[in-house]
Order: structure tokens, then sequence, then C-alpha cells
């Protein structure tokens, strides 16, 4: 349909439907011009000398005329005028010997002319000895890349002048800019402006790349200076840069601060009938001269060298031979950069009658169109800013986590004397990832320590706490106390300070050379132990009477068990998210966990186990956390019991709890009853007293005994502990 | 309350048909039973449950864990931090035949810290204001 709309189309109306085109057009070149401009100056400017004051001369005239065209079109701009500046290099680098070159002259003369109408002398003097010095240098220290630099120059300069006369365009526009130039400027300002609307928008950007570009230069220049020897030049061309660098800053800021302004309209593209003005005006500033020569160099590459390499010889150091040099290339080039102008002036003139077509409410979506294109690009860009900001600190948080976990999970021993040790950790996948704890260390005596623990609370909010449960745990088996000691301790103290969170605990030491382990637990599930001809020797714990958990507000760390391990075994500690991990038909449990051990064999290490556990459940909703020991040894001897030990205070000598634990132990009901008779009657006396079951081979002897506790005793308020 | 009660209904499927009920058998007594699996995930909805019962002012609180199949240390935590939050003296009257059930309270040390009886009955006779002893 679009397609036969346009056929029968009225010519105005195709007129529309072309203007319409080309603004979406202009649109996305002058975005590519914003993109450009915005983008990354420096970097272009460094990368090469040449491809981004081309570039921007190739966008901009094209985001008036040509919006078709890509950098790629403009690129044959440098080729053509690339006669002219390789001639004006050679004049340059003829003049290395510190003269001026005609066109240089030229360009320098004009402009100190320029710059004395503009009434100050000062500058006038200042702009030649720039011009001359700037172009000095150029040939001399930048060998082949000024080369370079003095085509993409010539190409914006007037052609005679080229090569000097980029150089020294900059820095007249600065020098303008700097000394009186803005009277000039305030005078032509009109028509400077308009031309620069007209001609090259580009021109004003290239101005400031060309300042960019030849700070670069300047830059590379230091470099290159040293080799190369002549010495007068030297003198020269410190000035020289010194100068250009003083301009370079503030000629680039020049240009670049009417360009602003003028680019805008030149992308409405109404500016063009203004050029002609501006260029008779001889007041113009440089600027309006730098515009104006770009084309100029393209239509005159062939001829202005010839003009431009004799006229060198002549140019003195400074302004001298400007004066002739000035009229003899005056007459060419002004005739010649009217018809320079009357080119771009003609396509643009053809836009703007196209554009002029284009009705109002296009326009406006246009601008709408690239209000939203600027927008979006803003947007990406803080949408970069903000995804790099983020990459940058999320690595910063992993690295904190890594040192947080890596400073609540100790690196366990291998080996603790006779004992292959191993610990293993697998936080749950969901919210209940955080509660476990394990420490595995050797206590100054020879002996080993294991703690094991998992605290109420999951997450963030639980890794202080564990680390507190931990290390208090371990400073008291450090301390010489027992595990049940250590427990019960801790249970006093840490009551308050878990604050409403609880902690299950186990915790041991074994005795290598007597080969007995002795552990104690708090709301924890007990460890497994197993012989040599598991799991018929595993030790089947009493759970009646365990001792609840630390912060839960009772007295805690009262069970005790001593085993004595005579042979080989297996002593594996586990947080109850192992025995509670979800099967299709239930949970884990300690049984299941038992048969993987068995399965593993005596070497299994806890990474293994859990991996097995892993695999043989479906889910997992708690950490799991394991500790195993593999204690060498001869088979066929079975670990044993040797002790058990129950803490009681007159409540509990009291309780049908302690009666089954009695009796679950072996102990007959009749001595059951005596040993509870007695008991009741010790804590009447002395608040608790310790019930020991001795099961060293046939029935297990049952003794009482105080407390020996009595060297460590919380602080505590009387009402906290014991409800 | 009735909301939170109201909750259980949809419960996640995973828990198989967990549901929790309260009655208010006299005016300062409220029994909450559960049914089915106290775990991570539906161990918040006893605890508002309870918290909202002891809110409303009943001094006696049973919970009748008779068709709950399974609990776990979270489960175990609110009951416990229920219990502190008790009255001095009262203790959470818990009802669980299940010997499951009941070992984890056993293995966790904490059989004395609740009442825990074999039926509601018991707990219903026996629950006083002031902490039962467990059987």
């Amino acid at each position: 349909m679009p397609s036969d709309i346009s056929q029968n189309l009225p010519p105005a109306r195709a007129h529309k439907r072309l203007a319409a085109v080309v603004a979406l057009l202009c649109a996305s070149s002058s975005l590519a011009f914003i993109s450009v401009a915005t983008g990354k100056p420096q970097r272009a400017g460094r990368t090469s000398g040449q491809g981004l004051p081309s570039q921007t001369t190739s966008t901009s005239p094209e985001s008036q005329g040509l919006p078709a065209s890509t950098p790629s079109d403009v690129a044959p701009v440098p080729s053509q005028p690339t006669v002219t500046p390789t001639k004006g290099h050679k004049t340059a680098a003829d003049r290395s010997a510190g003269q001026p070159s005609s066109s240089r002259g030229d360009g320098s003369g004009r402009r100190g002319e320029r710059g004395s109408t503009g009434g100050q002398p000062s500058s006038v003097t200042g702009t030649p000895a720039d011009g001359a010095g700037s172009t000095v240098p150029a040939p001399a220290t930048r060998t082949k890349t000024h080369a370079g630099v003095s085509r993409k120059h010539a190409e914006a300069g007037e052609g005679p002048h080229a090569g000097t006369g980029e150089a020294t365009k900059g820095r007249r526009a600065r020098r303008a800019s700097q000394t009186g130039a803005q009277a000039q400027l305030g005078s032509t300002s009109t028509p400077a402006s308009t031309l620069e609307a007209s001609q090259p928008a580009a021109s004003k950007v290239r101005p400031g790349r060309h300042g960019g570009g030849s700070g670069h230069k300047r830059h590379k220049e230091p470099k290159e200076t040293p080799n190369e020897p002549p010495a007068r030049e030297r003198t020269n061309d410190r000035r020289v840069e010194q100068h250009p660098r003083a301009n370079a800053g503030t000629g680039a800021l020049a240009a670049i601060a009417p360009a602003g302004a003028p680019a805008l309209a030149a992308t409405t593209a109404t500016a063009p009938v203004t050029p002609k003005p501006a260029r008779t005006t001889t007041a113009a500033s440089t600027s309006t001269i730098r515009h104006a020569t770009p084309r100029a160099a393209k239509h005159r590459a062939p001829d202005a060298p010839a003009p431009a390499a004799p006229v060198a010889g002549g140019a003195g150091t400074v302004t001298g031979t400007s004066g002739p040099a000035r009229r003899n290339d005056r007459p060419h080039a002004r005739p010649r950069s009217a018809p320079a102008q009357a080119k771009p002036s003609q396509l643009v003139k053809t836009i703007t009658r196209i554009v002029d077509v284009v009705p109002t409410p296009v326009r406006i979506i246009i601008a709408a169109l690239l209000a939203l294109a600027l927008a979006l690009g803003a947007r990406s860009r803080l949408v970069a800013v903000r995804a790099r900001r983020l990459e940058r600190q999320r690595s910063q948080l992993l690295e904190d986590v890594g040192l947080l976990q890596a400073a609540l999970l100790p690196v366990t021993p291998a080996r603790l004397g006779p004992v292959a040790t191993s610990a293993a950790y697998k936080p749950a996948a969901g919210p209940g990832a955080g509660g476990d704890f394990y420490d595995l260390f050797a206590l100054a005596d020879g002996q080993l320590a294991v703690i094991l623990g998992d605290l109420s609370g999951h997450g963030r909010g639980a890794l202080a706490h564990t680390a507190l449960v931990r290390f208090t745990l371990r400073a008291y088996l450090e301390a010489g106390l027992s595990p049940r000691d250590a427990v019960q301790t801790a249970g006093a103290v840490l009551d308050r300070q878990l604050a409403g969170q609880f902690a299950t605990v186990v915790v041991a030491t074994y005795q290598p050379r007597e080969r007995v382990l002795t552990y104690a637990c708090a709301g924890h599930p007990p460890p497994l132990v197993l012989g040599a001809s598991a799991p018929h020797d595993a030790i089947t714990p009493i759970t009646a009477c365990s001792s609840p958990p630390l912060g839960v507000g009772m007295r805690t760390g009262t069970r005790q068990t001593v085993v004595s391990i005579p042979g080989r075994a297996q002593v594996c500690f586990y947080t109850d998210g192992v025995s509670e991990a979800r099967l299709a038909g239930g949970l884990f449990g300690g049984d299941r966990l038992l048969d993987t051990l068995v399965e593993l064999g005596p070497q299994a290490s806890a990474e293994a186990i859990l991996d097995r556990v892993v695999a043989r459940t479906d889910a997992r909703p708690d950490d799991m956390a394991a500790c195993v020991l593999s204690i060498e040894g001869p088979d066929g001897r079975s670990p044993w019991v040797l002790l058990e030990e129950l803490e009681l205070d007159r409540e509990d000598a009291t309780s049908e709890l302690t009666e089954r634990f009695l009796l679950e132990c072996g102990v007959e009901p009749e001595e059951a009853a005596d040993v509870l008779g007695s008991a009741r009657a010790s804590t009447g006396r002395a608040g608790t007293v310790v019930l020991e079951l001795s099961t060293d081979d046939g029935p297990p002897q049952v003794s009482l005994r105080r407390d020996h506790l009595a060297y460590l005793h919380a602080r505590r308020a009387d009402a906290g502990v014991s409800r | 309350m009735l909301k939170r009660a109201d909750k259980t209904q949809h419960s996640p499927p995973d828990a198989g048909a967990f549901a929790i009920a309260r009655r208010e058998p006299d005016a300062r007594t409220s029994v909450i039973s559960v049914e089915g699996e106290l775990d991570l995930s539906t161990a918040p909805e006893l605890k508002w449950t309870l918290l909202d019962a002891r809110e409303a002012g009943h001094s006696r609180l049973v919970l009748d864990l008779s068709l709950c199949e399974f609990m776990d240390s979270t489960a175990l935590g609110v009951l416990i931090g229920v219990n502190r939050s008790l009255d001095a003296g009262s203790r959470l009257a818990i009802v669980c035949p299940r010997a499951n059930v009941l070992k984890v309270f056993e293995l966790s040390g904490l059989d004395g810290a609740f009442a825990i009886f074999r039926t509601l009955e018991e707990a219903l006779a026996q629950a006083p204001q002031s902490g039962a002893q467990a059987s």
C-alpha cells in the first residue's frame, strides 16, 4: 500500500513524504552526530588524527544535506585534499628552517589582519607567530603523523594555506577568542554564526576536534621532538608548542562554544542562506574562515599547492612575508572560496527547500523523536553505568561473603594424630540456610575436640550467633572443661545473649592415648559410633533425659556419655538437617544415615557422606553439617559405653523421666527406685547431684557424686534461667 | 485470628494435608489441633495461631498433635518461643500420642519443658493454669 500511495500522491504530498523521510534521516544522522560528539571524542582523536576530523566534518555537513552518507562517504574528502596537504607539509618541512610557508603566511597574515581588524595589535602579532610557529613545529616534530594532520587541515583550510592554515586556524580561532576576537565576533557574530550554521556544523566541531587532535599531536610531539635535531626550530618549536598548548584549550573551547547553538541550527537546516555575507566580511572571526575553508580546499586541492610552495621560501618566520603572500593569495582565495561556498549552499538550499515542505506537526514529531532518542541514549548510558556499579558491588559482596564463610567455617585439619578427620557443610538452598556450625581442633593436652551445632535461626541473623556459640564452647573446652561442663557453662552464659534464639550442640573430646570419646549433647542428636563390624556394633544412644538446647532458659549440660573405642571405629557427628532431609516416604533419619556410613566404609569422609545424603534424598530444607572421626585400630574390638552421666536437681530427682533413663540404662526397677531416693536426699542438701552409670562389663554400676563444677558459676539474674 | 486460622486452608501443597484448627472449649482455654507435618514451611502458621490464642486472653493453651505426622526442629523452636512467652509458671500443654513426635521432644531434651499428655481429655482434665507434670 504505501508504495501505491507514494506513486499516486500529488507532488505536494510526495514532497511531504520525502520531507518526512529526510527529516527522519536527519534525525538519525544528527543522532549519530550526537553520539559521535558525546561518545568518546578523546579516544577517537587519539586513534587517528585524521579519522576524527574527517568524521566530524562528514557527519555535520551530512546532517544538513546528505543524511544517507556515512563516514565512509566522507572518507574521500581527506583523500582529495591530500595533495594540498602533502605540499603544505613539504613546505612545512622546507620551512623547518623556520620560515612559514607562504600559505601559512597568508593564513597567519590574514588572520593577523582580522585580528587587527578586531582592533588588537597584540593579537595580530600573536596570531602570525602562532601560525608560523604552529606550522613549524608541525613539520619538524610531527614527521609522518603531522603530514596527516596537515592534510586534514588543508582540507579544512583554504587551498593555499592548507598545511599551515589549519594549524593556524585552530590557533587563530583560539587567539581570536582569547584576545580581541570577542569584539570581532560580536560584530560579525551574526554572519559568522550563520555561516557556521549554513556550512559546516562540522567546522565548529572540527576546531574542537582539531584542537583535540592538535593537542593530541602535541602530546605526541614531545616524544618525537627529541629525535628531531634542528636546533633553530626547536626554539621556535618550543615557542610554538607553548602557544598552541595555551591556545589549544581555549581555541577548542571557543570553537565548541559557538558550535553548539549553530549546530542545532544546522540540523534544522534553516541557516544556509547566510554564508556569503559571512564570507565577504573580512572581519568575520577566524571561525568563519575555517568554515569556509574545507570546501575551498577540496576545490582547489590541485591548484593550491603550487602557489603555496613557492611562497613558502619567502615567508619570514613571523608575519614579514605575510603581506605579499596575502595579496597574492587573497584574490585567489576569495573568488575560489565563493564558489566553494556556493556549492554547499546549493545543496543546503535544496535541503532547506525540502525541509521547508515539512509540515510543522512532522517537525514536532521529529523533535519529539529526537528528544526521545536523546532521552533513551542518556538512559541507556545511565543504566550501563549503574550496571557496572552493581557488578562491582556484587563482586565485593561475594568477597565479603566468602570471607565471612571462611571465618565461620574453619579449615579443619585432615588428620589429628591417629585420627583422620573431616568436616563438611551444605547450606540449604532456601530460607533455612545459615544455621549450622562446626569446629574441629586439637587441645593442648593432645585431645581432639569437636563442636557441631545448629542455631534455631537462619540466614544472616544467625551467623553472628553461630560464631558466638562456637567460640564460647571452644573457649571452655580449651580452658579444660569436660564437654558436659562446657555445655552447662555455655548454656548459663549464652541464655541471655542468644536473645530468643536457641542452639542445639554436640561437644566431644577424644583422648587418643586412652582411646576414649566423651560427648555431651544439648538438644542435639548424639553422634553415631560404629566399630569395625558396623552396623551391628553401633552404639545405641540413650535419649531419655537429654539435655535441652542452649538458650531456651532451661538448665542444660546435664548429660554426658563416655565411650571406649578399643578398635577401629568411626564417629559421625551430624545436624538434624541430615536426619530431617526428605525422602519420598518421609525423613531420611538416623538409621539411613547409619546405613550410608556402613556403605561408604570406614574411610568415608564427611563430604562423601553428605553427597550421598543429597543423592538419596529429594529435598533438604535445612542446612546439613557433618564431622567424621575415623579412628584407626585393630578390628574385632567394638566400642562400648563406659559411663553415662546425668546431673539431677531436686525436681529431676522426682521425675519419671529420670526413672525412665535409669531403666533404659539397664538398671533394675527396684534399684532405680533406691537410686532416685538417695538422689533426692542428696539434692536436698547440695542442690544438684551427678548420677554415674558405669556399664563397664556387666550390669551398670550406679553411683552418686557431688557436682564438681564449683569453680565456674555464670552470673545470672535469679529469675532468668530457672523457668 | 480467624483470618490466620483460615490461611491454613491454602498452605503449600507439598505440606500434604496440613491444617490448623482452633477451638475454645471454655473461656480461658484454646485447643489448637495440627494435622499434617510441622516443618520449616508450616511452623510459622503454628506460631501465629498460638500467639493469637494467647493474645485472645486464653491462659490455657493445649496443642493437639494427635494428627501431626512429623515435627522438625523449626516447629520445636516455635513451641519453645511460645512456651517462654507464657506467664511464669504455666506451660504449653501438648497432646502427643505419636512415638516419632515424642522422640523429637525427648531427643531435644525438651520433654521436660512442656506438659505432655497422651490424650486430649487427659490434657483438658489436667492442664492447669500452672505447669502440669509431664506424664
